[in-house]
């Protein structure tokens, strides 16, 4: 365990908070080295195994496993700097942008290594997607929003194409009835919910095989957060989602399995209707019931 | 307030919880009231202190709304989940049951009004006699269910849920013994129809403790052990396979 941890100080590194062990539960979470639950599911689209994130010499991550399901939503709680968006962010590499930062174990999607030297990143993330917490659409028009992916990674063939995929992606993110009479308006334009549905079209627009959602409704108002829990549960239909919220209630509503972090380990994974009426750990039930986070 | 209870870092929450907590103690220690003073007015042969009793199964009905309430607008503010929402369920059903024994209390103090109101001719004490005897079984279970709720007692729960296997057993023989004094005279049959009813009337009251057993159960660890067989919950608790975790 690094000085910091151990010292219960808190510590940002590069930008990133990093585990800080700060609460009487800390105790219980030192004694616990396995995961609680099943981690593996029958049919995985990624699996991950002893998966350990450093910051500059700095552990976050402790030795993860988990599986991530086809079509399934998979949501990731815990209390702030519990390594979950981190273990996200792994998932797509996103971590690589982050200096200092190293990735151990083993990420597979569709049973390939995606921190194998021969994996091009940029492909990647197109396969694997990533909906941010703050709705980022480019400085550009709505349509140039969505058709952009598909124009760099040569999916479109023609304009016709480009249009057909600009208008399936704004009709799957549930954004097409609103704003398809002025797709030459800039983006930004839009209400953040609106704007978050772009976000999601236009990472639908490539033909994503999973979508990582860090957070995606915090910013947005309760009547945006119910289109995007709405629009979550349809996509599911074709897509594996993994979701970090802060929102308990999100995080039951939506998802299949919840997986539930703390100090950088991942204390409890099951059925989200079982953690959520019966957890098996201690953390997680006075995590979810209020009593600590 | 118990472990199951504290500990939100709101500390408003904790209140709520220890509040419908708190009136289902309150309902319990009524409803016992109501039982014992039930019963000591049919021994007694006291139609006032029936009436009086009767009149009080309102203030039951009346703490009885006002828990559904408190418990309707805990769901709605605190949307509580796992431990909490299994606290909250099982208010909500005990104090259901609570309200019950009430309502059976009454139907005691009911037969006090129809032996001894006014000139009305009261059987023989004999046939009452199995009245007292199971009266006094049930107030002891109804009294163990409320302590095993108070303080999440499995073995007490445990153990009430069995006596009401021999609760059930105490009632058919009374059934039986009361049956004899029709066969002596037939004019017995008006006394052992109203016998018979409030015989049924503490049987229920049982039932409804036995319910409490069973729902603290289900608090502690999370399994509804209402249609399990004693024998089964018995030997899975001390396995520890009702344990949590």
């Amino acid at each position: 365990m690094s000085n910091s941890f151990s010292q219960g100080q808190a510590a940002v590194v590069e930008g990133v908070e990093v585990p800080v062990a700060v609460d009487k539960h800390a105790e219980i979470e030192r004694s616990q080295t396995e995961t609680v639950g099943e981690y593996r599911v029958a049919d995985p689209r990624m699996t991950c195994r002893d998966v350990d994130v450093f910051y500059s010499g700095s552990q976050a991550i402790y030795n993860v496993s988990l599986d991530i399901g086809k079509n399934e939503v998979i949501s990731m709680i815990g209390p702030s700097g519990c390594g979950k968006s981190t273990f996200l962010r792994c998932l797509n590499r996103m971590n690589d942008t982050i200096d200092g930062c190293k990735v151990a174990g083993s990420i597979q999607l569709d049973g390939r290594n995606i921190y194998d030297k021969s994996m091009d990143v940029v492909p990647l993330r197109a396969r694997v997607g990533m909906v941010f917490q703050k709705p980022n659409p480019f400085p550009k028009t709505l349509y140039e929003n969505v058709a952009y992916g598909p124009r760099i990674h040569g999916i479109a063939d023609n304009k016709a194409h480009l249009d057909h995929i600009v208008e399936t992606s704004m009709r799957k993110a549930g954004l097409w009835e609103e704003v398809k009479d002025r797709l030459d308006q800039p983006g930004t334009g839009l209400s953040g919910g609106q704007q978050q549905r772009l976000c999601i079209a236009r990472a639908i627009a490539v033909e994503p095989e999973v979508i990582l959602m860090d957070e995606p409704c915090s910013a947005l108002d309760p009547i945006a957060t119910a289109k995007i829990e709405e629009l979550i549960d349809e996509l599911r239909e074709n897509y594996t989602i993994a979701i970090v919220t802060h929102s308990m209630q999100q995080a039951a509503r939506v998802s299949q399995r919840t997986a539930y972090f703390h100090l950088g380990k991942l204390i409890e994974v099951g059925e989200t209707d079982q953690i959520f009426t019966q957890p098996r750990h201690k953390l997680t039930e006075d995590y979810i019931t209020g009593r600590f986070g | 307030m118990n472990d199951m209870i504290g500990g939100h870092i709101v500390h408003a929450f904790n209140n709520e919880l220890k509040q419908i907590n708190e009136l289902v103690l309150q309902l319990g220690e009524m409803g016992l009231d109501q039982l014992r003073r039930a019963v000591q007015s049919l021994e007694d042969e006291d139609p006032k202190a029936a009436s009086q009793i009767i009149e009080r199964d309102r203030a039951m009905n009346e703490l009885d709304i006002k828990a559904d309430e408190e418990i309707i607008r805990l769901i709605a503010k605190r949307q509580p989940v796992a431990k909490d929402l299994r606290d909250v369920l099982t208010v909500q059903k005990t104090v259901n049951d609570l309200e019950r024994v009430g309502d059976e209390a009454r139907k005691v103090a009911g037969l006090t009004l129809h032996f001894y109101d006014q000139d009305k001719h009261p059987p023989n004490g004999h046939m009452l006699h199995d009245i007292f005897r199971m009266a006094e079984f049930v107030e002891e279970m109804l009294h163990a269910s409320l302590t095993a709720f108070k303080e999440l007692d499995l073995p007490q729960a445990l153990e009430v849920i069995r006596q009401d296997t021999e609760l059930d057993e105490e009632y058919r023989a009374a059934l039986r013994r009361l049956s004899t004094y029709v066969m002596e005279d037939s004019r017995n049959v008006g006394y052992m129809v109203e016998v018979t009813l409030t015989l049924r009337a503490l049987e229920r009251i049982g039932g409804h403790a036995k319910n409490i057993g069973g729902y603290v159960i289900f608090l502690v660890t999370g399994r509804d052990v209402r249609h399990e067989s004693l024998a089964k919950i018995r030997t899975e608790i001390e396995a520890g396979n009702y344990l949590p975790g």
